[in-house]
């Protein structure tokens, strides 16, 4: 079991840091619901909005 | 010559260092550090507040043993309500600040979410996943990171679930429902506070009545209240720090998609992933995303606790039903919490935390879902208690 554990950080480390080398960053952290007509943590409509 | 630790003596400084995990325990500690300083050479050290409020969760997890699954479960087959009075300490010591801060602060919101059948339905198999994977949002995240190859298993079926969600959430929204209700928008913010800690002190009294009618115990064990308003403080900090309720479940999609992506399957023209919170995280990095950076901080929080105490993830793998059931209540996790915006974390907490109904509606759903989940358990030779 420790050889899988050391084999899901190593791999998990290293598909963290290309994402992040790779990838644009905002600076500030944010979360779907940040966004404008996110109704839900996942950044879903408004049930008021999709019936528009 | 051998030494013989007796519990509750104090362990001498040798046997101690004998049983610290050094390379795990470095590993978890170093990663932690590299991340913090990624993040703050991006400018944001609100983003390390957050890795470091994780780190902290972590680690309160895994010693205090807080765990929403036996609780829920102890409820259900032998009427125990400690556990979930526990939980319900918890919301209330967040809800503190989460309620009052989101109404009259612009920038800062509550957890909210639509009242619909997407809710209802995810949220009932979230509690049947939460059942056979023995555990939920963050109970995967802080036992796979303190060392069960087990709960890496349902991990890793918990952001497949996410993903599959994340493709039928829309049609499952299509169905219908209304606009969030949220007790702090008819009453303010500190009448929305006084209704919010009124509606969690009518559930505990519920919670009482029916452990009393059942002759079962109603106390809940010390480490659990204390790591009860623990958690409640980290979840506070993760709230200022990141502007929003803590949230599990969204960074397990984000991973999941990003990985699906690598792997050469283009989510991104998929209608959940054009709206724009989503569209924007599964471009930008995943350092970006305020779950991800707690998620990151509870499994290296979890890790580090595990790997400071006795060498790390030495365990022998379980049956293969027990493995089974593991993958199979990830699957059904992930695809819940998607449906029903968000896990016990995300939904539960964090939405009764905010004065949200759809918190409650939630845990109802959800403790529907774990009565069935617990009838499942012996099927995978798990037990009902």
């Amino acid at each position: 079991m420790r050889t899988v554990y050391a084999l899901v950080l190593a791999v998990g480390l290293a598909a963290l840091l290309a994402d992040h080398l790779t990838s644009p960053s905002s600076g500030r952290a944010v979360s779907p619901e940040d966004f404008a007509g996110a109704c839900a943590p996942c950044g879903a409509p408004c049930p008021s909005v999709q019936k528009k | 010559m051998s030494t013989t630790l007796i519990q509750g003596a104090t362990a001498p400084a040798s046997a101690i260092a004998r049983s610290t995990d050094w390379p795990f325990l470095g590993a978890a500690v170093a990663i932690t550090a590299l991340l913090i300083a990624l993040v703050i050479l991006d400018g944001e050290p609100r983003s390390a507040a957050l890795i470091i409020a994780g780190f902290g969760l972590g680690i309160v997890f895994l010693k205090s043993e807080f765990s929403f699954t036996a609780s829920w479960r102890r409820f259900l087959v032998r009427g125990e309500a400690g556990g979930l009075l526990a939980a319900l300490l918890l919301i209330a010591v967040a809800a503190l600040v989460i309620v009052p801060m989101a109404a009259a602060r612009q920038s800062y919101g509550g957890a909210i979410a639509p009242l619909g059948p997407s809710l209802v339905i995810g949220a009932f198999v979230f509690g049947i996943g939460m059942q056979l994977a023995n555990g939920c949002g963050s109970g995967t995240l802080y036992t796979a990171g303190g060392g069960s190859g087990r709960m890496l298993i349902a991990l890793l079926g918990f952001i497949i679930g996410c993903v599959v969600g994340s493709l039928q959430l829309p049609a499952f929204l299509a169905l219908g429902g209304i606009d969030p209700i949220l007790a702090s928008d008819l009453l303010g913010p500190w009448g929305g506070l006084a209704a919010t800690l009124a509606s969690i002190a009518a559930a505990a009294v519920i919670v009482i009545a029916i452990a009393r009618r059942r002759g079962a115990g109603i106390a809940p064990p010390r480490p659990l209240v204390v790591g009860a308003v623990a958690i409640g403080a980290l979840a506070i900090a993760a709230f200022l720090a990141g502007g929003h309720p803590w949230s599990v479940t969204f960074g397990f999609t984000l991973w999941g998609a990003k990985a699906a992506s690598l792997m050469g399957v283009d989510l991104s023209n998929a209608p959940f992933w054009q709206w724009p919170g989503p569209k924007h995280a599964l471009g930008d990095s995943v350092l970006s995303d305020t779950s991800s950076l707690t998620n990151l901080g509870i499994l290296l929080g979890a890790m580090a606790a595990a790997a400071a105490g006795k060498p790390f993830a030495r365990a022998s793998w379980p049956p293969l039903p027990s493995l089974a059931a593991a993958a199979i209540g990830g699957l059904l996790m992930g695809w819940g919490a998607r449906l029903g915006f968000g896990c016990n974390i995300g939904a539960f907490v964090g939405g009764v935390a905010s004065g949200s109904l759809h918190g409650w509606v939630w845990f109802a759903a959800a403790l529907g879902g774990c009565a069935v989940g617990i009838r499942l358990r012996p099927l995978f030779g798990l037990s009902r208690d």
